[in-house]
């Protein structure tokens, strides 16, 4: 679906994109986390065909990007973190729009509003949606002409915790249906959430491309953190892997003293700032 | 197909952003001054009136949605859909034209005005010229300021001569100058042969010339600002 190789990529004599190589097949969820000015949207626009001066191979479904013809288009949503709405128009009126755009047959737009929760709001002008809704209503249009490859920018940005949950179940339900998603985000719970890889992006450069699970298994130690009474409460901390051989642990069990046990592993924003020593900010 | 659908969204978007009223309002102003000036002096003024308001606006009116569109980041969205800059270019020239093509013809039947479908066809291509001139400028700019100064050498040099011309300071090889073939058609004459071509010929080179802007910008979108 989508093959990188040896990416160089600069807007000056610096260079900016640094041979980055990576696969991303059909129906995965690929996620870019990075700080700002890491390089991910400038990788997006290389994969959307905007920036047609790179070196190395950039193909998406077969095509290489610097050379694809407009029709590529018709297979690519962009969900951008930002408005691209006229805002004077209806969010009916902006959607009927975009849609015309494309071969494909559009999507219900009634259908996708309702789904998203804005059928109330489908004849407001988009210059009075809230920022929440801005967001849905990118997503739909992003999804109307029913593309294979979906490229998201903070999806989730603005959202209050129910219509995240609803964007979150709208994405994980494209992917089923096979579509292919790239993710970009600085939020490392729905990074976790929904990708089945992430590249942590810095400096232009992929520092680590994994599975979520993976990346957190292979870099932090899991633990578990136990209470009990003893001259008020205490606290002990210890590795998962060496729970047998703690004696203190044994005997609270034994003795039915413990007040609270739990396990605790290190989120992915405690991995990428482990491995780039970079906060996602 | 998609053209005539990018066609009828533009159109949308420049009533619904009230080009069509603002027009409407002026088109009522300027028909009103000309029927109170005396018949003698209409025929002249209403060519300059038509020359360099309702076609002429095409640079003013590209500069207007242009910035709009960046500003509500709407370029984002048709820079990664099937539209080519060709067709987003003729779109709005075809739109545009649209517009000052109901002025001009409102406004010279109205005076009286013979000739009127090359008046028309003046009329559509001094917009064309207009329009692709504001496209090239408004693709650079980031205000409005910005563009009412940039375009101020444009005006001089569309304008200037063809007012001259009007009134007679005429000298030989301005009758080839795009701009005069363009007043000479508003007037209701109608050009030679090389006149068109040179005309058509002026219009594909600042096509090409907003082909390129506009290409340049697209890939200006979004991205690392360095």
């Amino acid at each position: 679906m989508i093959t990188v190789n040896n990416l160089n990529y600069s807007y000056t004599d610096k260079p900016f994109i640094r041979d980055m190589s990576f696969r991303v097949s059909r129906g995965e969820i690929f996620g870019f986390l990075g700080p700002s000015g890491a390089g991910k949207s400038t990788l997006q626009k290389i994969l959307t065909g905007m920036l047609p001066d790179y070196q190395g191979q950039v193909q998406v479904h077969g095509v290489e990007c610097k050379k694809h013809k407009k029709d590529f288009y018709e297979n690519i949503g962009v969900d951008f973190e930002f408005s691209t709405m006229y805002e004077k128009l209806t969010a009916r009126e902006n959607l009927n729009f975009f849609s015309s755009l494309y071969k494909k047959k559009s999507k219900s737009i009634e259908g996708l509003l309702e789904k998203m929760g804005l059928a109330q709001d489908a004849d407001k002008r988009v210059s009075e949606y809230s920022k929440g809704m801005k967001a849905r209503l990118n997503f739909i249009k992003a999804l109307l002409h029913d593309p294979a490859l979906l490229c998201l920018d903070e999806p989730t940005s603005g959202l209050d915790p129910t219509n995240n949950r609803l964007m979150k179940d709208m994405i994980l339900e494209e992917k089923a249906k096979g579509k292919t998603i790239l993710l970009t985000t600085h939020n490392m719970q729905d990074a976790t959430e929904l990708c089945d890889r992430v590249a942590f992006i810095v400096g232009g450069q992929i520092m680590a491309l994994d599975s979520p699970h993976n990346l957190i298994m292979s870099r932090g130690a899991r633990t578990v953190t136990y209470r009990w009474q003893e001259n008020g409460e205490q606290t002990a901390v210890c590795a998962l892997d060496e729970i047998s051989t703690d004696q203190r642990l044994q005997m609270l069990i034994h003795d039915n003293r413990l007040l609270s046990i739990h396990s605790s592993e290190p989120t992915l924003n405690d991995i990428f700032m482990d491995i780039t020593g970079r906060a996602l900010v | 197909m998609r053209m005539e659908k990018l066609i009828a969204g533009d159109v949308k978007f420049q009533r619904k952003y009230g080009f069509y009223f603002l027009y409407a309002i002026l088109t009522i102003i300027y028909i009103t001054a000309i029927l109170a000036i005396p018949q003698s002096w209409r025929g002249k003024i209403v060519t300059l009136l038509i020359f360099s308001d309702p076609p002429a606006m095409g640079m003013f009116f590209m500069g207007a949605i242009v910035l709009l569109e960046k500003s509500q980041r709407v370029l984002c969205t048709l820079a990664v859909s099937p539209i080519t800059p060709q067709e987003y270019i003729a779109s709005k020239m075809i739109s545009v034209s649209l517009i000052s093509l109901l002025v001009a013809v409102s406004i010279a039947l109205a005076a009286g005005k013979d000739h009127l479908f090359i008046l028309g066809m003046g009329t559509v291509l001094t917009s064309m010229i207009f329009t692709l001139l504001g496209m090239i400028v408004a693709v650079k700019i980031e205000s409005l300021n910005q563009f009412i100064l940039w375009t101020v050498p444009f005006e001089i040099i569309g304008f200037g001569p063809a007012v001259l011309y009007l009134f007679g300071v005429d000298f030989p090889v301005f009758q080839y100058y795009p701009a005069n073939i363009c007043i000479n058609m508003v007037a209701g004459r109608l050009p030679g042969g090389l006149k068109i071509v040179i005309l058509c010929i002026f219009i594909a080179i600042l096509f090409g010339l907003a082909q390129k802007s506009v290409l340049r910008m697209w890939n200006r979108l979004g991205g690392a600002k360095l």
